[in-house]
């Protein structure tokens, strides 16, 4: 693969989608993903991604890569200029920060029900990997799981820890904590967290978009046609 | 060439979004004005409201403890004065004492509070000017401050009853 990449000069759309475009959508990810509004008024906090997190945020580049929705060769190569490893450089490691928080905006931050979501968030990421869809089907498969996380964490369990809920809600949450002997975790947050991370969602699925991935199955370039800038996301799910 | 005009200043551009998010991080600001005022204070443009800084003292001389405080957080909304958050961590002790038994959510925020005030301070201690304060430093503060939380036999002694508020 690395002897089939010849080294042309990329172009300069290319240029800023790479050097600009992807690290703000990225950076950006990994602000919203920690942040955290307080119900109470308290204001806003930031939560670190804790190390399970990091460790789904390596599965998931994994699984882009084995999916072919991410060519790290494209972004770092003996071919390329240093400036233009650097730049990719920036977007393997923004692309990680963002995954990690990414999992941390969608799993509950403490209690049983923090563990259940990213064993279960680990269990479908290495589940991918095995099944190694091409780059169109796994970013379905992406979206669904995200998506399905966002709306457990930020919809039902955000809506039966409400502050204002009414005595159902009430009644369900004393019965859930009474079957999980009250590990479950039930922190109230403001909608604004909701909002948060669903915009969080949103920007890193745009950034995934945006990657550099492989061509299609079936229309690889020959090994004697040079590289004159990463494909675009739309040649890519071309069928 | 324009490339790597786009490409640099994409570097300096993710750099500098980078540091600014670490910063965020390890800062834990909780509002705008935290942020704002953060970013002022290392560019070293921040500056205390003098005025209501005055107030809230007049307030806490008074023993008008919340009072004081609010003053005290118009004064120094972003929390990046030692000297401020000292007076704010003094007003919940001296609201929070009681001779019988202490608040221990008010001594708890004056931790935080003074916490605050030994990380902004220079060296990690903060030494107040105002003589009429008996503690002087941010040390003792918070030492008078985790004795009041803390439960120990000496809860039970009724010679308690003697101490003097600080």
């Amino acid at each position: 693969m690395t002897e089939a990449i010849e080294r042309t000069a990329p172009s300069e759309a290319w240029a800023a989608r790479e050097a600009v475009v992807l690290p703000l959508i990225f950076l950006t990810v990994a602000l919203l993903g920690g942040m955290r509004v307080s119900a109470d008024g308290s204001g806003f906090r930031f939560v670190p991604p804790p190390l399970i997190s990091l460790v789904l945020a390596v599965l998931l580049i994994a699984v882009l890569v084995r999916g072919r929705r991410l060519e790290p060769l494209w972004l770092m190569s003996n071919c390329r200029a240093p400036l233009e490893n650097l730049n990719g450089g920036v977007v393997l490691v923004t692309l990680f920060f963002a995954s990690a928080q990414l999992f941390n905006c969608v799993a509950p931050d403490a209690g049983l029900a923090h563990l259940v979501f990213n064993t279960v968030l680990f269990l479908l990421l290495w589940n991918t990997l095995a099944a190694g869809p091409e780059a169109g089907r796994l970013l379905h498969s992406l979206l669904v799981l995200f998506g399905s996380a966002f709306i457990l964490k930020h919809i039902v369990l955000a809506g039966l820890y409400a502050p204002e809920a009414g005595l159902t809600r009430r009644v369900l949450t004393v019965l859930l904590e009474g079957v999980t002997l009250g590990t479950m975790d039930g922190t109230p947050q403001a909608s604004a967290t909701g909002y948060v991370a669903f915009a969080a969602v949103l920007l890193f699925f745009v950034g995934l978009f945006l990657l550099p991935g492989a061509p299609a199955p079936g229309r690889e370039r020959p090994a004697s046609a040079s590289l004159p800038s990463a494909p675009d996301a739309e040649e890519i799910l071309e069928p | 060439m324009r490339g790597t005009v786009v490409r640099t200043a994409g570097l300096a551009c993710a750099l500098g979004y980078g540091a600014f998010i670490v910063w965020l991080y390890a800062q834990q600001p909780r509002t705008v004005a935290q942020v704002t005022g953060g970013i002022q204070a290392h560019v070293g443009l921040y500056v205390v409201d003098q005025a209501a800084f005055e107030e809230a003292v007049d307030h806490f001389r008074h023993e008008r403890f919340p009072a004081a405080r609010v003053a005290f957080e118009r004064a120094d909304p972003a929390r990046r004065d030692p000297a401020t958050q000292f007076y704010i961590a003094y007003s919940y002790y001296r609201q929070g004492w009681g001779r019988l038994y202490h608040d221990d959510a008010l001594y708890r925020a004056g931790l935080e509070a003074v916490d605050q005030a030994a990380r902004l301070a220079p060296g990690g201690r903060f030494v107040t000017t105002d003589a009429s304060l008996p503690l002087r430093s941010s040390d003792e503060l918070r030492a008078e401050l985790q004795r009041g939380i803390d439960k120990d036999p000496s809860d039970f002694n009724p010679l308690k009853v003697f101490r003097a508020r600080q």
